[in-house]
């Protein structure tokens, strides 16, 4: 008679990651030990940034074509793009590179612990959407009701739309190909919330430009409740996609964690 | 490489504590294993959806209401009550959708709320007051906890989104200025300032010079004849209450969409 464990051994496959598998006797484990240390790694990073911008903005920050805002923000602003584009045009062809060939090859052990290595990364992104969505976001509002009008680039704006946003977005697109690598359930098709979660950040860059744009053209104010700001709202309807995300991971889970079983995945 | 064989551990199907056949895709073998793991699922969700919502809430408030809600001499009697909950409906109808429909649980407006609060108030402190230097009590947030709780008891009570509409959206729409009087109360004593009538609220307005500030900009008390009088802020809280009716059932069929899981076999 075959039971769970019989069938995750007959199932793994030279191809798995060795790591992975040393432990498969045993149920998976949240790495609780990694999220804590992450969480603080990004924790710190945001409170180093934030404690630059509150220290810099004000002093060197007012003006784009002064020579200490070159010095002090332009030269953070071409560090983290060129961080960000470094990261990420190494792990997304590293992701893609190491994938899963075979759904079928990952024990449910396995796969149930990746859920759980998910969960803990996607508390990570969480915290970090948390504290730029809030502090990096409305420290523009703050910003733009105590200084004149733009010039080409601004503190808070190298903050939010050159370091928060790509950063979400470049975390969430690691995180759609991973998931879709990873994951038995989501391999072989898209998970079309969670595409649009990974979307939603791309997606306000067209209202971006056409705020700024305005804003050059005929709104010279700083009014946040106003129609060139509406668009950012499509960020919102991305986020507001990660219910049905949880709703296919728990499905899932539902399964790998039943004591009676249920044969083979719901791929309809 | 761990080579696991399956000789090498004792079947779990012989614990005398359970039976019948494990299933080959449950990664669990004992009703502790499943406990732990629903345990996990739960402690790793509860932050991630708290994070998530409460950031994107701040983020989406700020670009919808924005100034209404930032200073105290914009909350008036005609917009700030109208605004504000028909935006804010948006967040507890589309997540409190997803928690009642998929769990049963009828915590998403209040949980919505309070993480959203708690995100204005961090936003507040960190970003108008200790960044831009504004007074803490004049940007300082209003309150919308007790509406959620208000919008999840009639959920809780009626069990149908229809009733829960009709009458817990209507109250979210028509209570914000009495929930929040206790906050305003003493921004509107009116002060005798070099011979204009004004509030205390417009003259701390008028000491914080912002680009808000032009009355062309500042869009408040907008009327013509002033004949409703002391009626105005009533009047415009039962209007705001239907406001909201027709908002939340908008926004619970669009979070119904959103929350349900769905795939796709193409990108185009």
């Amino acid at each position: 008679m075959a039971t769970t464990l019989d069938n995750q051994r007959t199932l793994l496959r030279d191809d798995i990651q060795v790591k992975e598998v040393e432990d498969l006797d045993k149920p998976p484990k949240v790495p609780w030990l990694m999220a804590i240390v992450g969480v603080s790694a990004g924790v710190a990073i945001f409170i180093a940034y934030r404690l630059y911008m509150n220290h810099y903005s004000f002093t060197v920050g007012l003006d784009y074509f002064s020579q200490e805002f070159q010095v002090y923000w332009m030269r953070v602003f071409w560090g983290q793009l060129a961080i960000m584009g470094v990261i990420f045009a190494v792990a997304a062809p590293w992701l893609w590179m190491t994938r899963e060939k075979d759904p079928a090859a990952v024990p449910p052990r396995l796969e149930l612990r990746r859920y759980y290595s998910m969960f803990a990364i996607l508390a990570l992104a969480a915290f970090a959407a948390f504290v730029a969505l809030g502090l990096f976001g409305e420290a523009d509002a703050a910003w733009h009701q105590v200084t004149i009008r733009d010039t080409d680039f601004t503190p808070t704006h190298i903050g939010l739309f050159y370091f928060a946003m790509p950063l979400m977005f470049g975390a969430l697109l690691l995180a759609f190909i991973w998931i879709h690598t990873r994951l038995p359930d989501f391999m072989n098709r898209i998970s079309i919330p969670f595409a649009l979660l990974a979307a939603g950040p791309f997606l306000i860059f067209p209202n971006l430009g056409f705020n700024e744009w305005g804003h050059t053209f005929f709104y010279a104010e700083e009014l946040f409740g106003s129609p060139v700001h509406y668009g950012f709202f499509v960020l919102g309807f991305g986020f507001f996609a990660f219910g049905g995300f949880l709703v296919q991971c728990y499905n899932r889970i539902a399964k790998l964690t039943d004591l009676d079983g249920d044969e083979e995945p719901d791929h309809a | 490489m761990a080579i696991v064989t399956p000789e090498s551990n004792e079947s779990p199907d012989k614990d005398p504590k359970y039976s019948g056949e494990r299933s080959a895709k449950s990664a669990i073998t004992t009703r502790e294993e499943q406990i732990e793991a629903f345990r996990n699922i739960d402690l790793v969700s509860i932050p991630i959806i708290i994070l998530l919502f409460g950031g994107i809430t701040v983020f989406l408030s700020a670009v919808t209401v924005g100034d209404w809600d930032y200073w105290m001499d914009w909350r008036d009697r005609r917009w700030w009550p109208l605004v504000t909950p028909a935006v804010y409906i948006i967040f507890p109808a589309v997540i409190g959708t997803f928690t009642w429909k998929k769990f049963r649980l009828p915590i998403g407006a209040t949980a919505t709320m309070f993480a959203f609060v708690i995100g204005l108030w961090q936003s507040r402190y960190f970003n108008f007051h200790s960044f831009a230097g504004f007074p803490l009590n004049f940007v300082a947030p209003s309150t919308f906890i007790v509406l959620g709780i208000i919008l999840d008891a009639t959920l809780l009570w009626t069990k149908s989104f229809f009733a829960t509409g009709f009458i817990g959206a209507f109250f979210f729409g028509a209570l914000p200025y009495a929930v929040n009087w206790p906050v305003f109360a003493l921004w509107h004593v009116p002060v005798s300032y070099d011979g204009n009538l004004l509030t205390v609220a417009d003259l701390a307005g008028y000491q914080y010079i912002r680009t808000a500030i032009p009355e062309y900009v500042r869009i408040i008390e907008e009327s013509t004849l002033r004949t409703f009088g002391e009626a105005v802020t009533p009047l415009t809280a039962f209007f705001a209450g239907f406001v909201c009716v027709l908002n939340y059932y908008l926004w619970v069929v669009i979070g119904s969409y959103l929350s349900e899981s769905r795939w796709t076999h193409k990108v185009w």
